[in-house]
């Protein structure tokens, strides 16, 4: 059964396969964050409901440019750290304000990320999530994602950092149907609700 | 206060209470929509805003500790928070409570997740009386565990002591101005019970300490059942409900509201 868990709650008791955002003391298995478990889960696991975006390899983001210097440009990917591509990865430069995707490549044990692949994104927009309720927004295989832009007609690209581009079609119901999904991401049956909410 | 007032008397305290009864705690998480994490607490008069922001970049960059996040608590007093208006700037109480939540929290925050970089906290009391640096312990728990902060555990706290000759929880400042009282705030990791914070004002024996010790760890668990219920109420697990199927159910209700008048 699920259920929601605080910092520091016991989740097991006895030894069972860990998976991620729990710790073990004295035997015992307990919740790192405030999540929902799933008892019933071979492995003790809490998706997290808050949280800050912590890069990990192979992550898509959508970063913006923070700065610019003689050898390349600062990035800000939402992350607690500033990213940095070198110029020579750009074919055309970039200015301040820019919005490109990437693909993180490396972490330092610093959590500072190595971008590769930068491609800079045109004219669209851009929408901040909660990085920790983002995967919800892509959905199993790439469902929600599918549904999100064939409902909106929006061209979308969602960075795993809670960031979320798009352009044309209709953006404002982009918003809207975003802010649900992000508000009822923790809730079942979330893709028909959405499909209903866009057939309105 | 009445040099004649004693509890072992009375049986009952100034305020009604018994001598093991905290005053009524309530708090609301998610209060600030910029903060990361936020929290509201009232606790009897006390009222305290707490905001959690970041990991993020460590200012001045010299405080910045490369195999560990650095927690940095603002504890601040409104100058109407007090009887008597409160100078509004930083004083030497405000920088000791401040230093000592932030020690407290770190040791319940998992810091070296998250190196070289800053975790701000500013906790603002509202309203005060009594109490404030262990309500804004807990109000500050809650809005790191709100903000997704991984932690050890919530830090659950209550103040205990003794006025007019009883060992009493959660003093209110009548008591705290008792001619015997003795103020001890206290704050535990409620499962290991481990103690994060614990100063003293006063005298006690031997006999007594051992008796407001426990009497300490039995408040600050009737807080950690508030602080737990505060963040576990704001997300319901049910279903979601798009704009069609929420005004179905709506229409189901107000038809059944029409069937029931339509019989009376």
């Amino acid at each position: 059964m699920k259920k929601v868990v605080i910092p520091g709650e016991i989740l097991f008791e006895e030894r069972k396969r860990l998976g991620s955002n729990v710790f073990v003391s004295e035997g015992k298995i307990y919740s790192k964050v405030l999540g929902i478990t799933d008892n019933e889960n071979e492995t003790a696991t809490v998706v997290p409901l808050q949280g800050p975006y912590v890069p990990r390899r192979d992550d898509s983001v959508v970063g913006v440019i923070t700065r610019e210097n003689f050898a390349g440009y600062g990035v800000n990917i939402n992350s607690f750290n500033e990213c940095f591509i070198p110029k020579s990865a750009m074919r055309t430069p970039l200015t301040l304000g820019d919005v490109i995707i990437a693909k993180v490549s490396n972490v330092s044990e610093l959590k500072e990320a190595d971008l590769t692949f930068p491609k800079r994104m045109g004219d669209g927009e851009v929408i901040s999530v909660n990085p920790v309720r983002s995967p919800r927004l892509i959905g199993k295989n790439g469902s929600m994602l599918d549904i999100l832009s064939q409902g909106t007609d929006c061209e979308v690209f969602i960075g795993k950092n809670g960031r979320l581009w798009a352009r044309n079609g209709d953006l404002e119901l982009l918003k809207k149907t975003v802010k649900f999904i992000e508000e009822n991401s923790y809730k079942s049956n979330l893709t028909n609700a959405v499909e209903s909410l866009l057939r309105k | 206060m009445d040099r004649k007032i004693d509890y072992k008397k009375t049986k009952k305290r100034l305020d009604g209470r018994k001598m093991d009864e905290t005053r009524p705690l309530s708090i609301k998480t998610g209060v600030i929509e910029n903060a990361d994490g936020s929290a509201y607490l009232e606790w009897g008069q006390n009222k305290i805003y707490a905001a959690v922001y970041g990991p993020r970049e460590v200012l001045p960059k010299h405080t910045a500790n490369p195999l560990k996040s650095v927690i940095k608590v603002e504890y601040r007093m409104t100058s109407f928070s007090v009887p008597q208006r409160k100078r509004p700037g930083p004083n030497r109480r405000d920088q000791e409570i401040s230093k000592v939540l932030g020690e407290a929290l770190s040791r319940a925050v998992f810091v070296e997740q998250f190196p070289n970089t800053e975790i701000g906290v500013y906790v603002e009391v509202v309203d005060a009386n009594a109490g404030s640096r262990v309500a804004c312990l807990t109000a500050a728990s809650v809005a790191l565990a709100d903000a997704g902060m991984p932690m050890r555990d919530m830090v659950a706290a209550t103040g205990v002591g003794k006025a007019y000759g009883e060992l009493v929880i959660d003093l209110n400042k009548d008591e705290e101005d008792a001619p015997d009282a003795v103020d001890i705030p206290i704050a535990i990791l409620p499962n290991s019970e481990e103690i994060v914070l614990l100063q003293m004002d006063g005298l006690l024996t031997r006999k007594e300490w051992d008796a407001v010790a426990k009497l300490g760890i039995k408040g600050c668990k009737q807080v950690y059942e508030v602080q737990k219920k505060a963040l576990v109420n704001k997300f319901e697990l049910s279903e979601a409900k798009g704009k069609g199927q929420a005004t179905k159910t709506v229409k189901k209700k107000a038809v059944k509201k029409t069937v029931k008048k339509v019989k009376k």
